[in-house]
């Protein structure tokens, strides 16, 4: 009986550790936006602080981004940003769920660049559009690093502009994503 | 009205225009305060202001979020990263939660020097709680500031 408790709690743990080695991660993932309109004043944000994790055995790729960390480079653009459009205190936080659909074609195990297509749901302002993607996957030397640019309407997630500052925020936001992922350890 | 009085009214109404385009200037072009200058909301220490949030994450929020918190924890961690911007985590070695302090642009040579293990009071804006099932969960704060570096 005990050499079948012990069998168990090996395999268990096996297990475990096998799926951990499929998980890349970091908690330092950047994510940069710009909506400019007009040239004259530039409208851009940085957040150096999100969740990635990707599991590179099923291709299924996850962000967690706090609202409240995006950094401009005026004060009062942030406080608008927080208060007026993406109203941080009742949504604090942003994510993606998805996955790489061409997960197979890339080679993990083998230091290069591959081209990542992502389709997924992206959640936020409450509101959760689905979002494609095309990204890239490089490998080097056992890290994985995650780029991706895309673009997103502001209306498809109830952001409204209002009229007074139309002609310097753009509608459509353009969206950078630069996460140097490490394998996971449990 | 009298041409003095009126000459009065204008050079009044001519400074409060003045002053008041100047406050819209320093107001529109105002960047973000340097910590190291500014008092902080709240001093806790890194188990505690973890707890809180673990705990009940809403309430938390409420009472930190946009709050300057300085915290006091034992270094875990100092992660760089490819653009060698720095990350001090602080809390327990052996635990899976941390207060993840993202080092202010400025202040990133002084991340670089310290020593895992070493008591520190890091001083930052809270922006929020990460619970994730198999990262743990982490307080983060941004544009941070080493306020004191202790003894191990």
């Amino acid at each position: 009986m005990k050499k079948i408790s012990l069998t168990i709690i090996v395999f268990v743990t096996v297990c475990s550790v096998l799926e951990a080695q499929d998980k890349f991660y970091t908690k330092t993932g950047k994510i940069f936006f710009e909506c400019t309109k007009s040239p004259l004043e530039k409208i851009e944000a940085t957040n150096k602080s999100s969740t990635c994790v990707l599991d590179i055995k099923t291709g299924r790729l996850q962000f967690a981004v706090l609202m409240r960390g995006f950094e401009f480079q005026r004060a009062l653009m942030q406080e608008h940003f927080n208060e007026n459009y993406v109203e941080s205190s009742k949504f604090p936080k942003s994510d993606f769920k998805g996955e790489i659909s061409n997960n197979n074609e890339i080679n993990y195990t083998k230091d290069g660049e591959y081209i990542a297509k992502v389709k997924g749901k992206l959640q936020l302002h409450g509101q959760t559009q689905d979002v494609d993607a095309i990204g890239k996957i490089i490998i080097k030397q056992g890290r994985v690093i995650a780029n991706a640019r895309f673009a997103i309407l502001l209306s498809d997630y109830n952001i409204r502009i209002p009229s007074l500052v139309s002609d310097k925020l753009s509608n459509s936001v353009n969206i950078i994503i630069d996460c140097n992922l490490e394998p996971f350890k449990d | 009205m009298q041409i003095g009085t009126k000459k009065k009214v204008f050079v009044a109404i001519s400074m409060m225009a003045l002053v008041a385009g100047l406050y819209g200037y320093m107001e529109y072009t105002r960047g973000s305060k340097d910590l190291l200058y500014t008092k902080a909301d709240y001093i806790t220490i890194a188990k505690d202001l973890i707890k809180e949030f673990e705990e009940n994450e809403k309430a938390a929020n409420e009472k930190f979020i946009n709050k300057i918190i300085a915290v006091n924890g034992s270094v875990k961690d100092v992660i760089k990263d490819g653009d060698k911007f720095y990350t001090v985590m602080l809390g327990d070695a052996a635990g899976t939660s941390s207060v993840r302090c993202s080092m202010d642009s400025n202040y990133q040579p002084e991340a670089a020097l310290l020593q895992l293990r070493r008591n520190v009071t890091i001083k930052g804006i809270c922006t929020g709680f990460n619970a994730d099932d198999l990262l743990g969960s982490d307080v983060i704060l941004n544009r941070c500031i080493i306020e004191k570096k202790g003894s191990e």
